[in-house]
């Protein structure tokens, strides 16, 4: 049974924009060689029942419309339900606060009108994570709380990160930026629909403010209930160019690979009609992630290839996160490098950052 | 082409039976191909990409996989509403039914489904074979020859001609001759199986076919000889390139490797002409530090911590430490555990050779295990 609509906000700034977000909205972000950003929370989502999603829309929204289509790759192209995209302001929220904007729920009002399942989920994309949202659902009508939200302890200091001041009940206050230790917001909620249409009509002054912001700044933090639903899997924030390598870099390990997709709970995205992936003779390929459609005749260590990606003789790639579409010609050699999509990397050229300032170079123009 | 112009009659419902262990539990037209593909991906995208939005899928051995993997054939880009997959098994009347008695007969009893799309002409295709054609171009040849019937051939070497049906033609392309399985060939031009009718002549001849007591019903030994005495406009569409009707173990081994090489016999990356499929949504692979791939075709979803040389592996397959897969072909699920050993072998879907056993031989023939089998170490 769908007990809740999902609602993801892709249209909110980023602190630290890099060369990687200039061309593209953080959801549709490549990730993990052929996914995109936003394919952890539909799936999150999707892979809980809920077959009713709504997408706010950022004002750069090309590659994302591109890559979710009708939602069919989620299930979401639905006679009833299905994915809704919608619009949202341009900006969305101020880079350091939360990103569920008020007024961009408000304009999508119908949205949770329209719709009949007692609860709504919040997601943003930036928290690449395998979620059981149904566990979520199943803890907040448990616990009787009026919001449930998403937190983990923090592990290290994150200046992008909403964090809540808890008491043994649940959250007493917010503040914008985490230490260690501190209860991270993971960006993903659950509440009662109706309630959420109450908080809209209660905040419709200060619709310029983020939705947990606004419940902190009020005071109704003390009348309305929000407790935490603490995730244990595998998280990692996509906040900047660094945290974005770092993240790549830990999937080259089976068990984070296993708590990002696992059987039962699979991510989904977009089919293609890539054949599968060619080790060339002499080829030599170790501790890598390897997409479809990509040709492989020289060596990759350490590193994860999206798509179609050509890998020439002679040529090495290590520590690196190689795009779609990008050909590494003869000799040339590739370290602790971002290569986004559709570059050519020259015949022995060579391209190196370091482990602690990955090199980048921005997709190609088109 | 022009919509209902024509439109495609799949023959799918072939058992396959000399695939041995792997036509078990499924059609051969579903049977795994390349890694990612299944045998009639082939032939359905050639249907796409020749223009052909209408596609007759005719089934019957075992047909439960072809029928959900074919779905509604958006796939391949075939879900239309006016036209698109429809899938056809025997079915019952009000005056009983009967299974499909052959190539011709299986047509035939889908005479109500190719009059209610009413289409010019008729493709008649095998879902069995592998190989990339423009059907539109071999329906403009049709065209253009104002031919009743049009056969796809091409050559095969002269010891391999008596195993065909082979076309003895005039100058023009004309057939002046068709003799199936002939001891002594005139000619090396064999038939691919491949149709284009008129379709109210195929109509009008398979009608009379079935009331003949003594035909087999089969294009080969029945419908095309019988055209040719009638004195109908039969021709040849030349064909050249890659075609594989892959009807044993061996073959299909052969056919498997073909695929690799820096220059495949076929090749599936041509963009111009995508073969496409409907394999599940998988992440990419994942080669361990421990893992050697040489030579080998690597899909979605698989976990290599071994060795593999020289081999196609499939979605979501598993080789483990110490474990080596020389010249073999791993389908969807497969699991090689542990110090197991594959060599020369096909492995179907979630099979399991267990930890340190072995499976085939290179000396051998090539061996297939079925799917779900499980090979123990001492089972050899």
């Amino acid at each position: 049974m769908e007990k809740a609509v999902g609602l993801i906000t892709a249209n909110y700034a980023v602190a630290n924009p890099t060369a990687l977000t200039s061309g593209r909205p953080v959801a549709s972000m490549p990730f993990m060689g052929r996914y995109r950003l936003v394919d952890f929370a539909l799936s999150n989502m999707v892979n809980a029942g809920l077959r009713t999603v709504g997408l706010i829309m950022p004002n750069n929204y090309r590659s994302l419309i591109d890559h979710v289509g009708s939602g069919k790759d989620w299930d979401l192209d639905r006679k009833d339900g299905g994915l809704f995209v919608m619009p949202g302001s341009n900006f969305g929220t101020a880079r350091n606060g939360g990103r569920f904007l008020l007024r961009d729920l408000e304009e999508n009002r119908a949205f949770l009108t329209r719709n009949s399942q007692e609860y709504v989920v919040l997601s943003t994309c930036n928290f690449v994570m395998n979620v059981d949202v149904k566990k979520l659902i199943a803890d907040h009508e448990a616990s009787g709380a009026d919001v449930t939200v998403l937190t983990k302890k923090a592990t290290e200091a994150n200046p992008d990160i909403l964090g809540f001041e808890t008491d043994s009940v649940g959250v007493k206050g917010k503040k914008f930026g985490v230490e260690f230790g501190d209860t991270e917001f993971l960006d993903m909620a659950v509440m009662k629909r109706e309630l959420l249409l109450d908080m809209l009509d209660w905040y419709s002054a200060i619709d310029h403010k983020d939705l947990f912001c606004a419940l902190v700044e009020s005071g109704d933090i003390a009348r309305v209930s929000v407790r935490t639903h603490d995730y244990e899997g595998y998280v990692a924030p996509i906040f900047d160019a660094q945290s974005y390598y770092k993240a790549n870099m830990d999937l080259l390990s089976p068990s984070t690979l296993e708590q990002l997709s696992p059987a039962d709970r699979f991510i989904k995205t977009k089919a293609h009609d890539n054949p599968p992936a060619k080790f060339e003779p002499g080829s030599h390929v170790q501790n890598s992630l390897v997409s479809a459609g990509s040709r492989l005749y020289g060596a990759v260590k350490d590193s994860v290839l999206s798509r179609d990606v050509v890998i020439e003789k002679g040529a090495t790639v290590s520590n690196s996160i190689i795009m779609q579409g990008v050909v590494v010609k003869e000799g040339a050699h590739v370290e602790n490098a971002i290569v986004d999509r559709g570059n050519v990397i020259a015949e022995g050229a060579e391209y190196r950052g370091t482990p602690e300032e990955a090199l980048i170079m921005a997709k190609a123009s088109e | 082409m022009s919509k209902k112009e024509c439109v495609a009659m799949l023959l799918a419902g072939g058992q396959g039976s000399r695939l041995k262990a792997l036509t078990r539990k499924v059609a051969k037209p579903a049977v795994s191909f390349g890694g990612k593909y299944r045998i009639i991906d082939f032939v359905l995208s050639n249907c796409a990409n020749s223009g052909i939005n209408t596609v007759g899928v005719l089934t019957q051995y075992r047909p439960y996989l072809l029928h959900s993997y074919l779905g509604t054939g958006e796939a391949w880009n075939l879900d239309e509403r006016d036209g698109g997959v429809a899938i056809l098994p025997p079915y019952a009347t009000q005056t009983g039914g009967a299974w499909y008695a052959g190539t011709a007969d299986a047509i035939t009893q889908n005479i109500g489904y190719l009059e209610s799309q009413d289409p010019k002409y008729t493709l008649i295709l095998s879902g069995d074979q592998l190989y990339r054609m423009d059907y539109a171009e071999m329906l403009q040849v049709h065209k253009d020859n104002n031919a009743d019937l049009t056969v796809a051939v091409m050559p095969v070497d002269w010891s391999e001609a008596s195993r065909f049906g082979i076309m003895n033609c005039n100058a023009d392309g004309s057939i002046e001759e068709f003799e199936e399985k002939p001891a002594e060939p005139k000619s090396n031009l064999a038939s691919m199986g491949i149709y284009i009718f008129n379709t109210d002549l195929l109509i009008e001849t398979l009608k009379a076919d079935a009331k003949d007591p003594d035909s087999e019903h089969d294009f080969g030994k029945n419908i095309i000889p019988g055209m040719l005495a009638a004195g109908k406009r039969l021709f040849t569409y030349q064909f050249k390139g890659y075609w594989r009707d892959v009807g044993t173990v061996a073959s299909f081994h052969e056919a498997n490797m073909e695929l690799l090489g820096p220059e495949p016999a076929f090749d599936l990356y041509d963009e111009s002409k995508p073969i496409m499929s409907n394999a599940s949504t998988r992440p990419p692979a994942f080669i361990a530090p421990s893992g050697v791939v040489d030579d080998a075709l690597i899909s979605n979803g698989s976990t290599i911590l071994g060795t593999v040389k020289h081999s196609v592996v499939s979605t979501d397959v598993y080789v483990g430490q110490n474990a080596n897969v020389i010249d073999s072909i791993l389908f969807p699920g497969a699991r090689v555990e542990e110090g197991a050993t594959v060599v020369n072998a096909v492995m179907g879907e979630n099979s399991v050779v267990k930890a340190g056993a072995t499976l085939g031989d290179p000396n051998e023939e090539t061996i297939a295990i079925g799917d779900d089998d499980v090979i123990e170490k001492g089972d050899e």
